[in-house]
């Protein structure tokens, strides 16, 4: 069956990223004394994910990898073994390996195949700690034990010979009988009088499942369970698991995806019997069974034949009866009668071994169903385009309101009412169109948990991290652009802020330094704080350094300035260079970055008590609050987060340094005067500072004073792009479309500030 | 969508359509399919520190599109803007420009072996945008490759030229 599957690629690269994310996060999160079952089990469920999504894909390198990880989570879900800090590091490392992996799917690096020896050799140990015999089927070739109890729809017939104690007492043996008949159809076979119990048990459970039920009230030698003759044996399956890995037609990988947790129900299929696959076929036009796969069995293959064929209009277009052709012959009710919705038999069975019976992985499917359909994943460009088509209704509406504004209030009543309604609606549906945008910034907080534990261990440093204000929202191009700069400040903070135990013990501080992430919305800004209780910055140390590098510095600085040298490109007072920081890039990286966000970055600092760095960003990058001013005919627009002041310059403010550069004297501060129509090159109204009206704004490049003809009004524009279909404008950094249509520019105020440096 | 049409296209046959328009006393003809409409003359929004046949850009259906006169690039006598001034509105590669013309005469059909290479001469155009040269009915019209034109360095529509000629 051959079908395009890269088009699904991206997909499974979201999908594992995010269960990648999701189980690094459990992991950090759990508590080795005494590990909460039920995360455990989450992240099984992720590193089982990523195995289907692998095999399915024909990633077998990251299947093979998750493989191993499963065995050992699997061994610790089931309680036989239990966590320990080394389990936890390795299953980092596997998080690690596997990233690298998909990285290099993506094509964006290579895969150490060493490092992923190394992780597999490491968990494979950890699993085979200590082998037990408790639970049937969990013998450590993994591949049997997840396995077996995937073929549903089985018949067992289970022998049972009780000890007399236990056979003496009927009311639990009574009870044992209920616990199996909640599985699947319970016939009793004979009554247990000559001190055996044969039973038939069908479900679509497996021997694990079963077995587990008896080890609440026996031991497991009192117990054999074998699955009825005319069943496949679970060994067949295990083997056609094996072989099948990887390559789309194979049932086993069909089967992974068919637990998909995400429930897209694109790859169902019914492994389990050829009943199943009747049932899809009758009720075809229930459609979910994109994806079938037949393994090669003849029957299967015309039972696929003949659906297609009959199908040929209906939405199943692969489906497949993929599993033994044996299991046809069993009453299968169970199974069969979830033909519509194959995936749903199929987890618990598979999720039974560690849930420990069929409620666990009832429990096991529910969230995640409910997660699949309370969320959607819709491309980032479409949004932008209703983001596009919501900022045009703006738009036309204004135009239409400014068209009637001619016209008498009175008399046209209904149109004024109906524009101010349309205004209220429109400007709604752009706050609920902006919202879709808005991500918690959890997104990118919890990674830092993982980044401070290793930092920290590295450098031997004890350091808690303390996450505040997870659930403030914004931009989502905000959050990726903003991980790095993060990321960078964090592992500075550990490195050159924490001191290590011993300094601090001295300094009379607890061991353990802590580092505090916060996010909170101040305005129409998010701030975002990184602080922590070490050192401090070192002033004296940032003036030497800043002398020796030939860093022109005032007379006496101020510490807010001293602070910013810190962000000089190749700047570090690290004496030594380690691998985490000290190198002098960095700073001046994550300051560049952040103002390509059109944010702002801040330093407080005290010796002895720590340093705190505040990054301030606008919530959106498609929305900017400005301020338009008019020179000559042009219109432009000034980010109003940095506007501070307006005013009309007296002319005894307005002096001349060496006969040209222009400041002004502004309440004890003289600030250079960036004359816009000089730096544009347009015809102004007002030619000289006194007659038009200077804005003070604050750049990086220090405070400046602009001036400009006129001041319009505040609004809130929607940032396009000039690049797109023309060129960077040295000065501009972008456009936007005003109420009568036209476009007017948005001021780039740093650049503005260069250039009329360089012109001066 | 210019994509599929192009495709189809080609496959149609060996005869292309061309839009025609002229500058100044000639006659030049475009790839049609480069064409997205054709507009008026708005007023626009001046860039700073541009060079003059960069008029500024205007907003089409929330697009900010870059307004070139080609007069003015290729010196055409005195250039001005009334109710008759054309804009052709033309799509390279994903990029949307806009052109204005002296006038647009015609969208012809022309078979591919009527377009004779070019010799070198002193046409408003470098030879090296021009594919060829057709005569319809006794007109010499010339064909221009108008996206290696447009993305050209002299034009300064794009911050490098192969970023032009790969997007």
């Amino acid at each position: 069956m051959s079908i395009d599957m890269s088009q699904f690629y991206q997909v499974f690269f979201e999908e594992t990223a995010e269960h990648l994310a999701n189980m690094e996060n459990l992991l950090l999160n759990i508590d080795i004394g005494n590990p909460d079952l039920e995360e455990l089990n989450a992240i099984f469920r992720a590193a089982h994910s990523i195995k289907g999504g692998a095999g399915t894909f024909g990633f077998t390198d990251m299947a093979e990898v998750t493989h191993v990880l499963e065995t050992l989570l699997d061994r610790l879900r089931k309680q036989e073994l239990a966590p320990t800090d080394e389990m936890i590091d390795a299953f980092l490392k596997a998080g690690d390996v596997l990233k690298m992996q998909l990285a290099a799917h993506q094509d964006e690096g290579d895969v150490d195949e060493v490092q992923v020896v190394e992780v597999c050799e490491l968990l494979d140990r950890l699993a085979s700690g200590e082998a037990s015999a408790e639970v049937v089927a969990s013998t450590p070739d993994e591949t049997t034990s997840a396995v077996e109890p995937a073929v549903s729809g089985h018949r067992w017939l289970i022998t049972f010979r009780p000890d007399e104690t236990f056979s003496a007492d009927a009311e639990a043996l009574e009870a044992l009988f209920t616990d199996l008949a909640a599985m699947g159809t319970l016939e009793r076979l004979s009554d247990g009088s000559d001190g055996c119990h044969r039973l038939a048990l069908t479900g679509e459970l497996g021997a694990e499942a079963i077995a587990d039920t008896f080890a609440f009230v026996c031991e497991p030698e009192q117990v054999s369970i074998t699955p009825d003759d005319g069943l496949a044996p679970a060994t067949t399956a295990a083997e056609a698991d094996d072989d099948a890995f990887g390559v789309f037609d194979g049932a086993p990988g069909s089967e992974h995806i068919g637990e998909d947790e995400q429930g897209f129900g694109f790859f169902d299929d019914a492994p389990g019997s050829e009943r199943l696959a009747e049932q899809a076929h009758d009720q075809e036009d229930d459609g979910f069974g994109l994806f079938g796969g037949s393994p090669g069995m003849e029957q299967v293959a015309e039972v696929a034949e003949q659906e297609r064929a009959e199908q040929a209009q209906g939405y199943g277009f692969f489906d497949g009866a993929a599993g033994t052709p044996a299991a046809a012959d069993s009453p299968a009710a169970p199974a069969a009668a979830g033909g519509s919705k194959p995936p749903a038999s199929r987890t618990p069975a598979r999720a039974v071994p560690g849930g420990g019976g069929s409620s666990g992985g009832n429990g096991n499917k529910k969230p995640a169903a409910a997660a699949a359909e309370s969320s959607i994943r819709v491309s980032v460009e479409k949004v932008d385009q209703l983001i596009n088509l919501v900022g045009e209704l703006v738009i036309t509406h204004a135009m239409l309101a400014q068209s009637a504004e001619v016209l008498d209030p009175v008399t046209n009543e209904r149109i004024f009412n109906g524009l101010s309604n349309l205004e209220r609606n429109s400007r709604d549906l752009q706050q609920a169109v902006m919202s879709i945008r808005m991500m918690p910034i959890s997104f990118v907080f919890s990674r830092f948990p993982r980044v401070v534990r290793d930092t920290a261990a590295n450098l031997k440093k004890k350091v808690e991290l303390k996450l505040i204000g997870e659930d403030t929202e914004l931009d989502k191009g905000l959050i990726e652009k903003l991980a790095d700069p993060l990321n960078h400040l964090v592992r500075n903070s550990i490195d050159h802020g924490i001191e290590s135990p011993e300094q601090r013990r001295a300094a009379g501080k607890p061991e353990k330094g802590e580092i505090i992430l916060r996010a909170s919305h101040q305005g129409g800004n998010i701030v975002i704080e990184i602080s922590d209780d070490g050192a401090g910055l070192n002033r004296e140390k940032l003036l030497a350094k800043a002398a020796e590098r030939g860093i022109p510095m005032a007379e006496n600085p101020s510490d807010k300035e001293v602070w910013q040298l810190i962000f000089a490109a190749g700047f570090s007072t690290a004496e030594k260079v380690t691998d985490i920081s000290g190198r002098g890039v960095g700073m001046d990286v994550v300051r560049r970055n952040i103002e390509e966000m059109n944010g702002r970055v801040e330093i407080e600092s005290e010796p002895g008590r720590g340093t705190r760095i505040l990054i301030r960003l606008p919530l959106t990058l498609a929305i900017l609050d400005g301020m338009s001013v008019r020179v000559g005919d042009e219109i432009f627009i000034a980010p109003l987060t940095a506007i501070l002041e307006s005013i009309q310059p007296q002319t005894e403010q307005l002096k001349t340094v060496s006969g040209k550069g222009r400041v002004v004297h502004v309440r004890g501060e003289y600030l250079p005067l960036v004359v816009l129509h000089e730096v544009f090159h347009i015809d102004a109204r007002c030619t000289r500072p006194e007659e038009g009206i200077v804005v003070i704004l604050e750049s990086n490049e220090g405070k400046a004073a602009l001036m400009v003809d006129e001041l319009v009004a505040q609004h809130q524009v929607v940032i396009k792009s000039l690049e797109s279909n023309y060129r960077k404008i040295e000065g501009v950094s972008g456009a936007t479309i005003m109420g009568d249509g036209r476009v007017a520019l948005i001021l780039d105020i740093d650049a503005l500030v260069r250039l009329s440096q360089k012109g001066a | 969508m210019s994509e599929e049409l192009q495709e189809s296209a080609a496959t149609g046959g060996d005869s292309r359509e061309y839009l025609t328009f002229t500058l100044g006393s000639e006659e030049y003809g475009i790839d049609i399919l480069n064409v997205q409409k054709i507009r008026g003359y708005d007023a626009v929004t001046k860039i700073a520190n541009s060079p003059a046949f960069i008029k500024g850009v205007i907003n089409m259906r929330g697009i900010i599109v870059p307004i070139i006169d080609m007069r003015i690039k290729f010196n055409l006598g005195d250039v001005e803007y009334n109710q008759f001034t054309v804009v052709i509105i033309l799509n390279i590669s994903g990029r949307v420009i806009g052109m204005v013309v002296d006038g647009v005469s015609d969208v012809i059909a022309v078979k591919d072996e009527l377009v004779r290479p070019a010799p070198e001469f002193g046409a408003v155009l470098d030879t090296e945008y021009i594919n060829g040269l057709a005569t319809i009915d006794e007109r010499m019209v010339i064909m221009v490759d108008i996206e290696k034109l447009m993305s050209s360095g002299d034009m300064g529509l794009v911050d490098h030229y192969a970023a032009g000629a790969a997007g």
